[in-house]
Formats: structure tokens, sequence, C-alpha cells
């Protein structure tokens, strides 16, 4: 095996992309714009959600209430029609009713009796309140929205009782065992996900591409005729797209970074370390999955196999504890899993190679695995 | 020595059978013409003594070593039958890529390329991007990438397809200075003209060889004028012999 016939296959790797500006533009367009769309999508909470208030309360206190919602989140029209308020519920128009019986305040608060004991003294006796108790008219056929409305009224009645300086018997306090991550917001933790995910599919996509191109153009064998090996052959696309997926990963860092503002508090050199042998691990598995397609439109058949098990197995949106117990171990199964994990530890923990080894070890090691997979394929169809 | 040595090489796909047992020789020095019909076996012949498929049965030698000895490897040119070029490569690039696999240092092969451009008739559209070429420019490039690294044994699927007869006339004249130089080359062809050209001629059908000899010979055999009488006589014949044994 010599060092210049790998470097020379993946200098064709660059000369292609330098005349075949579609596929530059799909390298670097496709997963910053995956970046977007994902971070703005799942990144943003729930906003403007369209609820009516009825109140009838003769007090305050509900008054207070609605004032101590979040106006951003919520989108707030009132109304005195709770039969028609109901209805717009029901018409789809509005997510949930809240509604204050005229009693509200009363019940709320503590219950005083005037006691008169025939023979004595009027005495005022003061019970607890009686319990108020608001109504909640919701939809639950959209439990994203229905779930931000419920969230609310605990956390505006909690902020009354605090601004009226009750002291809550039980109280809990935060510390935080990452101090730099202790505003991380969803985005922060989405953005590891996305990147390996981008890089995951689009590398996986792409060596698909190339390689059932190779195959059935004839210039697979072509190259095989000249004294260019199988194992050259493979490292030299590899050395080719781990470089661009360096590239890929870092321009998603700076989007990231430009448009999220997001947190990178660990060592970027662990980072791209990670994101290379993620694109190595999608690059083998590519070139492996190649040999079932004889066309490329056989190959595109197989997009959905590499974007699924990445999207929902690998803990981009669904942490792996939640996974049901049989489905786990598939998610071990996936590079993008350990790269994710890792990605996190560095760029959120701020964790550097002493910890996260591991996952770069599994990541290696699925490494050697797929590219001894693809070179012992490549070699088998010589039948 | 023989350069090419099949013995008795048969090649299953699933259930068909497209080489039944072929075995030719071509010496070293030789320019041989393997014709045939289409599907007879021609292209898969030339797969097995490239290496890039494996015989199921019978014995194939390349210049002294079985096919798929990393030996062999850069010894010989393959021309196959399609285009095999990197369509988003220029002419130049996908000459250059296998140069530097095969090898050959930069100056070197700067100048086998400029060279070769030459040949083909394609110096002015070294810099184009090979899926803007027209279709036979496309198999001159093929062509050119065959013969880059001067190999002692050149393989030739159908070289001259979709070339115009000046450019043809100017490949079998490079041919031939090749053969003078030494280079053993076995070419497949539709062209009974080229046939003619070649020191001995195999003709296979069904995955045998059916006829070998001097074009002259040939003819000989079954009494006719010209080469492409005697190719429909003995691929008729063992079409009509296939059919009784069957
Ligand atoms: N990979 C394959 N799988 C199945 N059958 C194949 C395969 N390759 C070739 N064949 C069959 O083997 C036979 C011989 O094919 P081959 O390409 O060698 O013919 P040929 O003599 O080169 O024909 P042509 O003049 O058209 O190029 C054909 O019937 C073809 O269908
Ligand atoms: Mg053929």
């Amino acid at each position: 095996m010599t060092l210049r016939r790998t470097l020379a296959i993946a200098r064709k790797q660059f000369l292609t992309l330098r005349h075949d500006k579609r596929t530059l533009a799909l390298m670097l367009v496709a997963p910053v714009m995956a970046m977007l769309i994902f971070g703005f999508a799942f990144g943003s909470s729930a906003k403007h959600v369209p609820v009516v208030v009825v109140n009838e309360d003769r007090g305050a206190t509900a008054g207070k209430i609605v004032d101590a919602l979040d106006h951003d989140v919520l989108a707030i029209a009132t109304s005195s029609d709770l039969a028609g308020a109901k209805a717009a519920v029901d018409r789809g128009d509005k997510v949930a009713v809240l509604y204050f019986a005229p009693g509200f305040t009363a019940d709320a608060s503590p219950q005083t009796h005037l006691q008169m004991v025939p023979g004595k003294a009027p005495a005022v006796q003061v019970l607890p309140p009686k319990g108020a108790h608001a109504q909640l008219y919701v939809d639950t056929t959209n439990q994203e929205l229905a779930g931000v409305v419920m969230a609310q009224l605990p956390a505006a009645a909690g902020k009354l009782a605090a601004a009226a300086g009750q002291k809550s018997p039980i109280n809990f306090d935060n510390q935080y065992a990452f101090t730099r991550a202790k505003n991380a917001t969803t985005t922060d933790s989405l953005v590891p996900g996305i990147i390996a995910f981008a890089i995951t599919v689009f590398t996986t996509l792409l060596t698909l591409l190339a390689f059932v191109g190779e195959r059935t153009s004839g210039t697979l064998d072509r190259l095989r005729v000249t004294p260019a090996t199988e194992a050259e052959i493979v490292l030299g696309y590899e050395l080719a797209f781990g470089v661009i997926a360096a590239v890929q990963g870092g321009l998603l860092l700076t989007v990231a970074l430009l448009v999220y503002h997001v947190l990178i508090v660990g060592p970027l050199a662990v980072a791209a370390l990670v994101v290379v042998l993620t694109a190595i691990d999608a690059q083998a598995i590519g070139i492996v999955v190649s040999a079932a397609a004889r066309r490329e439109s056989q190959a595109v058949q197989f997009i959905p196999f590499i974007i699924f098990p990445t999207f929902l197995l690998s803990g981009i949106f669904v942490a792996l504890s939640s996974l049901p117990d049989w489905l786990r171990p598939f998610s071990y199964l996936l590079p993008p899993t350990w790269a994710i994990q890792a990605l996190r530890d560095v760029l959120l923990r701020g964790w550097g190679l002493d910890h996260v080894w591991p996952q770069i070890l599994v990541l290696l090691g699925f490494a050697i695995i797929f590219t001894t997979g693809a070179i012992v394929g490549l070699k088998r169809s010589r039948a | 020595m023989n350069t090419i040595q099949l013995e008795r090489v048969e090649k299953q796909f699933g259930a068909f059978r497209a080489l039944n047992g072929l075995s030719l020789r071509v010496q070293q020095g030789e320019l041989y013409g393997l014709i045939g019909p289409n599907g007879a076996g021609k292209s898969t012949a030339i797969k097995i003594m490239v290496g890039l498929q494996r015989a199921t049965g019978g014995t194939a030698k390349v210049l002294g070593y079985g096919p798929q000895d990393p030996q062999v490897r850069g010894l010989l040119g393959y021309m196959p039958q399609e285009t095999a070029l990197y369509p988003d490569l220029t002419v130049t690039e996908n000459l250059d890529l296998f140069g530097r696999l095969y090898g050959i240092e930069k100056e070197e092969r700067q100048r086998r390329i400029a060279e070769l451009l030459g040949l083909v008739n394609l110096s002015d559209w070294a810099a184009t991007v090979v899926t803007n070429l027209s279709g036979g420019m496309q198999h001159r490039t093929s062509l050119a990438v065959a013969l880059l690294a001067r190999p002692k044994l050149l393989i030739l699927d159908e070289p001259t397809v979709g070339v115009d007869p000046e450019l043809r006339a100017s490949f079998w004249a490079h041919f031939d200075r090749l053969r003078q130089e030494g280079t053993t080359i076995l070419i497949t062809t539709h062209y009974m003209d080229e046939a003619l050209r070649c020191e001995r001629v195999g003709l296979i059908n069904h995955g045998q060889l059916v006829a070998e000899g001097t074009p002259a010979e040939l003819m000989k055999q079954v009494k006719v004028q010209t080469l492409e009488e005697a190719f429909l006589a003995f691929a008729g014949r063992n079409k009509a012999n296939t059919e009784v044994s069957a």
C-alpha cells in the first residue's frame, strides 16, 4: 500500500467537487439548512398559544393570575361569553378557555366567621380558604400546545404567591454540576446531535451515490486494474470525506455560534476528532451498502434506512433512557449515538480526551470494523 | 511464453453459463482479435483476463501469473467496453489520476498525457469535463487511459466503437506501432476490416472458441472470400450445433 495512491484517490474526490458544484453545494448548504431547520423548529419553545380568559371573579385574584401568565407564550384574549369561548375551542380556533367563577377571590381567601354565641361577646373565627378552582377547558389533540397551557397556570400561581411574600413550606434549590452550562437551552443540547446527524446522513448519502457511480460506470473496475488496491481506494475516500466532514463540522459550529450563540466550552480539537471519526464510520457504511444497489435510483431507496434510525435512535431528540428496553441495544450499534454523546460532553460539559476516550475508542472501533468490511466487500466483488 | 493462456475456462452466472470451456492462447508480441456475436462472452473472457472476475472453472494465466495476482496489476492496460471515466473530471484530470495510480512521475506523466492527447486528437479538449464530450471523444479518452502506463499487454474491449474513420485509421496505425515495439495486444471488435488487420483471430460463440487462425485461414476453412462470410458461417454453424446438442 502506498500513501501516494491513497492521496491520488482523495485528490480525485476534491477535483470532482470542483467541477460538480451541485454536490459541493449539497455538502455545504444542506447540513447548514438541517441545522437551521432543526434548531429553530425544535429549539424554540411554543409561542403565542391562543387562549381565551373568561374572568367573572368579583375580586382581584383572578386578574392578578392572568397578569402573571407569560404573555409571550400565551396569546390571551378576554371574553365574557363562556359558552362562546368554549365553542371557539371546539371549532379548533383556540387551544383553551380559562374560566374564573365569580367567587374565585372569595374562595381563595381565608374564611372569616363572626361567631355569635349567646351570652358571649361576638368573636371572629378564621378558617383556611375554601379553595378556589379555576376551570381550564382545553384541547389536548396537540399535546405540545396543551402542555404549555397547563404548565402556565401553576407557574403563574407560584409567581403570585412569591410576589405576595408567602413562603412555601418546601423549597428546591438548584446547584449546577457544569456551571458554564447553567443556562444551557434546548438548542444548546440539540446542536451536538444535529452535527452528528448531518455528518452521518450526508456523508453516507454522498459516499453511497459516489460508489454506486464508481461501480456502474466501470471506473471502479478500471481502478482495480491499476496497482491501486482496495484498501488504498477505501482509505483514499475516507481521507477525502474525513476532511470534508471536518469542514462541514466547522461550518455547522460557526453557524450555531452566530445564529444561536450556542455554548461551546470544550476543546474544539477533540470535537473535530469525533466529527472526523463519525464521517469515516458513515463513509464506510456507505461503501458497504453501495454493493447492494445496482443503480443510483436504487441507492436512493436506502436513504430512509439511514435517516430514520439515526434520527430516532441515536439520542438527538429522544434520550436513550426513554427508549424501550428492546430497542436500546440497536442505539448502541449506531456510530452517531456515540458521536452525539461525545460531542455533548465536549461542547457543553467541557470535557476533553481524558473523559471522552471511551466514546472515541468505540467510534474508532466502528471505523476499523466498517472499513475492513468495505475493503473485504470490494475484494469479494471480484468474483 | 504465452502472454495470455486460457484453458477450458468456464464462467457461470447463476444458471447461465457465459463461458463454456473457452481455451485460447495469445503469444507475446501478437496482435490478437477476438470476434463473435453479441453476448458470445468476449467481455466476460476479458474481465477474467484482467482479474475483475474469477473463472468458475478452468485456468487462466496472464503474463505468467494468475489474473488476480497483484503482480499483474500495472503490467497490463485495459480499456473496458463501457466508457468508464469520471464524468466530472476533465480529460487531463482523468488521465492524470490514472497516471498517479500507476506511479508515473510528474514530468513523465505530463509528457505522456500531452502525447496521448495528440494521438486521440483531443489536445484542444484537454480541459473539458468528460460529461461535455461527445460519445466518440469519451471513447478516445478511455483509450488514452489504457495506453498511459505503456503496458506490455494491452486488452482493449471494442476500442473503436463510435470513433470516426479517420481516427480509427490512426488508432490502428498506433496499434501496429505498439506491436512492433513488442506490446502484446488483444482486441475485440465487430468491424471485420479491423479483424483482418489482426495476426490471428479467435471467433467465440456461446462461450466457446469455434474457430481460430489467421484471417486467411478462417476464410479458407469455410471457403469464402470475406471475413464477414466466415463470421456468419462459423457463428451459424455453432448455433446449429448447440441446438442439436441441447
Ligand atoms: N454479471 C453478469 N450476470 C449475469 N449474466 C451476465 C453477466 N455478465 C455477462 N452476462 C451474460 O454473459 C453473456 C456474455 O456477455 P459478454 O458481455 O461477455 O458478451 P460480449 O461477447 O462481450 O457481447 P457484446 O459483443 O455485446 O459486447 C451475455 O449473455 C450476458 O448476458
Ligand atoms: Mg462485450
